[in-house]
């Protein structure tokens, strides 16, 4: 039980955490702010269930004021922003994405890709045009063209996440509870 | 209250094994223990902390029994937190919360006390420590003696019969170190200390040297220290280094 | 950890934290109800005056809070400029910027220990059922204990990075810093168990002091 709690906290400390870095960069030197790689960590890592709750917790701590999301924005304002969808798709992406890997027993590194392209992409960025489309007045297609731009850069991080995960699972072989 | 019948060994560890991936970390330890001041010596990666782990009922043995005052730490943590208090090797392994308040309050209000009771205690204690004016302070903001003193403080504020120390000074330089033995010379209860140094249990009542997983010595530091010295330089002056665990 | 609360305090600092946090959803509520400029517009100036009468410094940090937001309007600006539904676009812009805007106020007059406070009495109806919120508390101040030792170790190993390689770190460093993540976990859950664990033992008589004398 302690050892649930202490991990759930501490990937929500790692989601602020990977927000609060300098942007790290891709292999041809595009930086990227890794905070969305971290949902999907939470799902590939912990599993659906404390995945979700550990982005929960991180969404909770940004509600009461703290500036944990990238670029050190909080508060009550960005849940009214347009952007309110994607903060909504987080728990369910990482869920989405832990229920995946529990399910799939394929080889790791492509189960947690696939399972952050379906979770950390698929699904985050259905909510994330939805909360556009409420925001800006648009239907979700408009909505979802005004966001396309940035689904490649998403699906990249999702294939890190995956291998991330697998060089985490030789790493600590214990802690992938999406797979204990 | 105290228990009017004999009292049972404070320490008493039967053949206690802890095997963690396929190495040995304790290999059969049996010892009871009595005295106020217990020093543990060792070298790195000799079992030392896995006994600690052990005996604060962190971890369970593979087999074997460790009970302290009679009661069995791992499962019964209402008796553990009573009997016995641990200072991690490494304060930030062991500060749990934002403010060195919440920290010290943590702990007494692990043992049932009232809120505002728990105040009192915790100005009382950082009064004690002649550090009220650390309250409000953000623990990572904190020197890494500053840190360790912080959980000294809160491993006290609980009161236990047994404070277990591991290796509370590694990490600090010379000044930090003096003033942090100090207090802990000044505590009033039993204290097992963990170490690689031996001057550290110069003046201790009992030393147990740990080697390989095993008791390899067990007495008073005038008869146990001198070999361990002698046995280090030995060691030092090999290559062992190169060797990897299995 | 430094929370989003304005340092400038002002009269609005001084309201119960429950009532913010109650009238912010029923204004938010109101503001997509309303489907036209002009009372937008009003809403707006109502906003603005809110901010102004706590000084100019705290208006201009207000205003400062909103800069995520051009990029929308600037998409919409785009987008009703080129089909023609001025109306439209004015609406939701100024429902935009009223709404975030009042949400940051609240944020910005609201210490995080209200916030907390407001949450934990959120938290009461699952206390009487026999719900340990317990977890909860404990969560949130194991956040912000270990956001910030976490963003210092991702530096020291960006650092580490850099001082081997001549590009910036890249996300390589992310595994390592997860891996950190696990294992801080690990010694929070032993440094949790050795003070009782997450539920506390009973309440029991203190044993006789061991405070250095």
């Amino acid at each position: 039980m302690e050892r649930n709690i202490a991990r759930i906290a501490l990937f929500a400390a790692l989601i602020a955490a990977l927000g609060f870095l300098p942007a790290v960069t891709l292999g041809f030197g595009v930086p990227i702010t890794a905070q969305s790689l971290a949902v999907m960590l939470c799902g590939t890592v912990l599993g659906a269930k404390r995945g979700a709750l550990a982005v929960l917790l991180f969404l909770a701590l940004v509600a009461l004021g703290l500036p944990l999301l990238a670029g050190g924005r909080g508060g009550l304002g960005v849940f009214a922003s347009p952007t309110v969808g994607f903060l909504v798709g987080f728990p369910i992406a990482a869920f989405t994405t832990g229920l995946i890997v529990e399910r799939w027993k394929g080889p790791l590194p492509l189960v947690a890709s696939v399972a952050s392209i379906i979770g950390g992409v698929v699904v985050l960025y259905v909510f994330g045009a939805m909360g556009l489309a409420l925001m800006l007045g648009k239907t979700f297609p408009e909505a979802a063209l005004l966001v396309t731009a940035f689904i490649p850069g998403d699906i990249i991080k999702a294939v890190l996440a995956g291998g991330i995960t697998s060089g985490l699972a030789k790493a600590r072989p214990d802690s992938l509870l999406s797979r204990a | 209250m105290r228990a009017t019948s004999t009292p049972a060994p404070q320490f008493d560890l039967r053949d206690l094994t802890l095997r963690l991936s396929g190495r040995t970390l304790l290999d059969g330890i049996t010892l009871t223990a009595n005295e106020r001041r217990i020093g543990i010596i060792g070298r790195n990666g000799s079992g030392k902390t896995t006994l600690a782990r052990v005996l604060a009922g962190l971890i369970p043995p593979t087999s074997g029994t460790a009970t302290l005052n009679g009661a069995d730490m791992m499962h019964d943590r209402k008796a553990a937190l009573r009997n016995i208090g641990i200072l991690f090797q490494n304060p930030d392994h062991q500060i749990i919360f934002p403010t060195v308040r919440e920290e010290l309050a943590f702990g007494l209000l692990q043992l049932g006390r009232s809120k505002s009771q728990v105040a009192t205690q915790v100005t009382d204690i950082l009064s004690k420590f002649n550090k009220s004016h650390w309250e409000d302070a953000a623990t990572h903001t904190l020197s890494q003696g500053q840190k360790q003193l912080v959980c000294l403080m809160a491993v006290l504020a609980m009161a236990p019969k047994t404070v277990l120390l591991d290796e509370p000074y590694s990490g600090l330089d010379i000044a930090t170190r003096l003033q942090l033995q100090r207090y802990v010379a000044r505590i009033d209860t039993t204290v097992v200390l963990i170490t690689h140094d031996p001057d550290a249990l110069a003046d201790f009542d009992r030393v147990i040297w740990v080697d390989g997983g095993k008791i390899r010595a067990d007495g008073p530091p005038a008869t146990v220290l001198p070999p361990f010295v002698a046995q280090m330089h030995d060691w030092g002056a090999l290559d062992d280094l190169a060797d990897l665990p299995d | 950890m430094i929370s989003l609360t304005s340092p400038t305090k002002i009269w609005a600092h001084r309201l119960p934290a429950g009532v913010k946090l109650a009238a912010l959803p029923l204004t938010t509520l109101a503001l997509f109800a309303v489907s036209a400029p002009a009372p937008l517009g009003l809403a707006c100036v109502a906003t603005a005056a809110l901010y102004l009468s706590a000084g100019p410094l705290f208006a201009r940090a207000g205003i400062t809070s909103l800069r995520p937001l051009w990029p929308f309007l600037l998409v919409i600006a785009l987008w009703h400029g080129i089909s023609g539904e001025i109306a439209a676009g004015l609406t939701i812009s100024l429902r935009l910027i009223n709404a975030v805007a009042l949400a940051n106020f609240v944020t910005m007059t609201t210490p995080l220990s209200d916030m907390i406070a407001v949450l934990s009495w959120l938290l009461t109806p699952l206390r009487k059922l026999g719900l340990s919120t317990r977890a909860i508390e404990l969560s949130i101040a194991l956040v912000i204990r270990f956001t910030p030792a976490l963003t210092h170790k991702g530096e020291r190993l960006a650092e580490a990075w850099r001082a081997r390689a001549r590009r910036r770190p890249s996300w390589k460093i992310i595994t390592p810093m997860a891996a950190l993540a696990l294992d801080d976990a690990d010694h929070v859950a032993l440094a949790l168990r050795a003070r009782g664990g997450l539920e506390p033992p009973p309440t029991s008589p203190p044993n006789p002091s061991s405070f250095p004398k």
